[in-house]
């Protein structure tokens, strides 16, 4: 059964006067499959991050068709399976990393004991215990990113959107999260990632699909591919431009 | 509802830990307090002054309380993103304004509760010579003044020593206290009286500030924070005139020690529908895309 599926999906943002200003979805075909890690990939401003607040709920098409769980993004029972990382870790600052998992967890609708004991497990796993009763806005990147993280993993959700998971990670903590990852896919769980770190995409990913202007110019099973991910991504990215250093210089 | 009660509380404790409404209630107290040591300088009927210099605290800091508490918590939450993460469960838009709307509520209770009682006590204490105009009252002039300083000035030191010696929130634990220090105030020689002299008629400011709190609410789910404060206060200040006349209309006044029961049922049903019509408007206004 496909978890997430996208048919002839268009989106473009307009000004105030309901002038075009970026066509950010041109058409987009997708299907994500359940127990799948799929990579969505692509450069700056290609439409990742559209695609996810897509499926989200947060945005909706000019035209097609975004299905969560067989159902609109929109509605509640699709958005109580659902996880969500963003890409920088976006918390309240005045709450605690223990007021914080439990905010979340109301916001799931767990019951209180259910929130307590699942807050207290997701502590330990992230290592934070020690700081649970700290204000967030006082924390690193890296502790954030982990606080985050336990936030998108309260409600045991079944489809987890992960939108650059080892953004601001040390390579330990991001070999960590790698790890927990492959192992909420094997528990059943359906993920879905950006990363512009092709390789821990290469390393995590069953199934990836880049993205360039808001169109599908690749897609597949990782394992299926002759070469490295990066090569195929730089191959599928034609258009790419240096920056033009020289002619700056000269001036 | 699980997900709506949650963004209540994390709203309501949110303001408890800004130092914004910390200030002002503590301005709120300091006008209600001083404005009872005013009779000092024989200006006139002091119990009267007393009385309205509380509600104006009530009623001013109540307006000021209510829209930028309210701009800032909506604002912050899209600014930051966080809302995003918690549109992401199972709660449309208009119904996170909502709970943002209810949080701020809630923290206004805190405000009205702290700021009431501690101008029942400055009523108090100014009430001489008012045998006639409020039903013989008596008067405990020093100890009300004190106990009006001391719920300005014990708070704030409690509460220094408090996040000294136990890292405890300052603002969160100073807010809390004052509200602490003024019901406690009422407990010594507490004449009943004085519940419907200055309770009730304070009672019938809340509908005013909940209307703008409404207002304030749904304008910075869609606009950016200097435009919604800007035109909620300009509505604050074209609506003062009509909310004064109505505030001092004769039928206001507590008639012969009875609470004006009737005008408050009045001030709350005609509150009412327009509360009502801020939020449907608020219902339509996100079911489209964006922030901002």
């Amino acid at each position: 059964m496909a978890v997430v599926e996208l048919q002839g999906v268009s989106k473009t943002f307009r000004d105030f006067w309901l002038r075009p200003t970026v066509k950010a979805l041109d058409g987009l075909d997708l299907s994500i499959e359940s127990g799948e890690i799929f990579g969505l990939l692509g450069p700056n401003g290609s439409g990742k991050s559209t695609t996810i607040k897509l499926i989200l709920g947060l945005l909706s098409p000019d035209a097609g068709k975004v299905a969560l769980f067989s159902r609109p993004p929109g509605s509640a029972a699709a958005r109580k399976r659902l996880g969500y990382l963003p890409e920088l870790s976006y918390l309240h600052s005045f709450m605690t990393a223990r007021e914080t998992l439990l905010y979340y967890a109301g916001l799931c609708g767990l019951d209180r004991a259910t929130a307590r004991e699942r807050t207290r497990q997701l502590l330990e796993m992230t290592r934070l215990s020690d700081v649970a009763d700290r204000q967030v806005g006082g924390f690193s990147k890296g502790m954030a990113r982990r606080v985050a993280l336990a936030s998108s993993l309260i409600g045991k959700p079944e489809l987890l959107v992960l939108d650059e998971p080892t953004s601001g990670l040390d390579p330990v903590s991001t070999d960590e999260v790698k790890t927990l990852v492959k192992e909420l896919a094997k528990s059943g769980m359906t993920i879905l990632m950006t990363s512009h770190l092709l390789a821990d995409a290469q390393d995590v990913c069953t199934r990836f699909m880049i993205l360039n202007n808001g169109r599908s110019v690749a897609q597949g099973a990782v394992a299926d591919l002759d070469g490295s991910l990066q090569d195929c991504f730089l191959a599928a990215v034609a258009e790419r431009r240096a920056f033009s250093v020289a002619s700056f210089l000269k001036a | 509802m699980g997900a709506f009660f949650s963004i209540v509380r994390a709203t309501a404790l949110e303001i408890s830990c800004d130092a914004f409404a910390m200030l002002l209630t503590l301005a709120a107290l300091a006008l209600s307090t001083f404005a009872g040591a005013l009779h000092y300088h024989q200006f006139g009927d002091p119990t009267r002054m007393a009385r309205e210099a509380g509600l104006s605290a009530i009623l001013a800091g109540g307006l000021v309380f209510a829209i930028i508490a309210s701009v800032r918590t909506v604002r912050r939450e899209i600014e930051s993103h966080t809302i995003d993460m918690a549109l992401a469960h199972s709660i449309s838009r208009s119904a996170f304004i909502c709970a943002k709307f209810a949080g701020v509520a809630l923290a206004y209770v805190v405000f009205f509760l702290t700021v009431c009682a501690n101008s029942i006590t400055a009523v108090r204490g100014a009430a001489i010579g008012a045998q006639e105009a409020y039903g013989g009252l008596a008067r405990v002039w020093g100890p009300s003044l004190a106990l009006g300083v001391a719920t300005i000035v014990m708070p704030v030191v409690l509460a220094a020593a408090a996040n000294r010696f136990f890292r405890i929130r300052f603002v969160r634990c100073a807010t809390l206290l004052m509200l602490a220090f003024a019901l406690a105030s009422l407990a010594y020689r507490v004449d009943w009286r004085l519940a419907v002299l200055q309770g009730a008629p304070a009672l019938a400011l809340v509908p005013s500030a909940v209307f703008f709190m409404a207002f304030a609410c749904v304008l910075a789910g869609r606009l950016r924070a200097n435009a919604a404060t800007g035109i909620s206060f300009a509505a604050a200040a074209f609506s003062l005139p009509v909310l004064g006349a109505h505030y001092l209309a004769d039928a206001a006044a507590p008639q012969a020690g009875g609470a004006p029961w009737g005008f408050i049922a009045l001030t709350y049903a005609a509150a009412s529908p327009l509360v009502v019509a801020v939020l449907v408007v608020n219902g339509r206004l996100n079911t489209k895309d964006g922030a901002d």
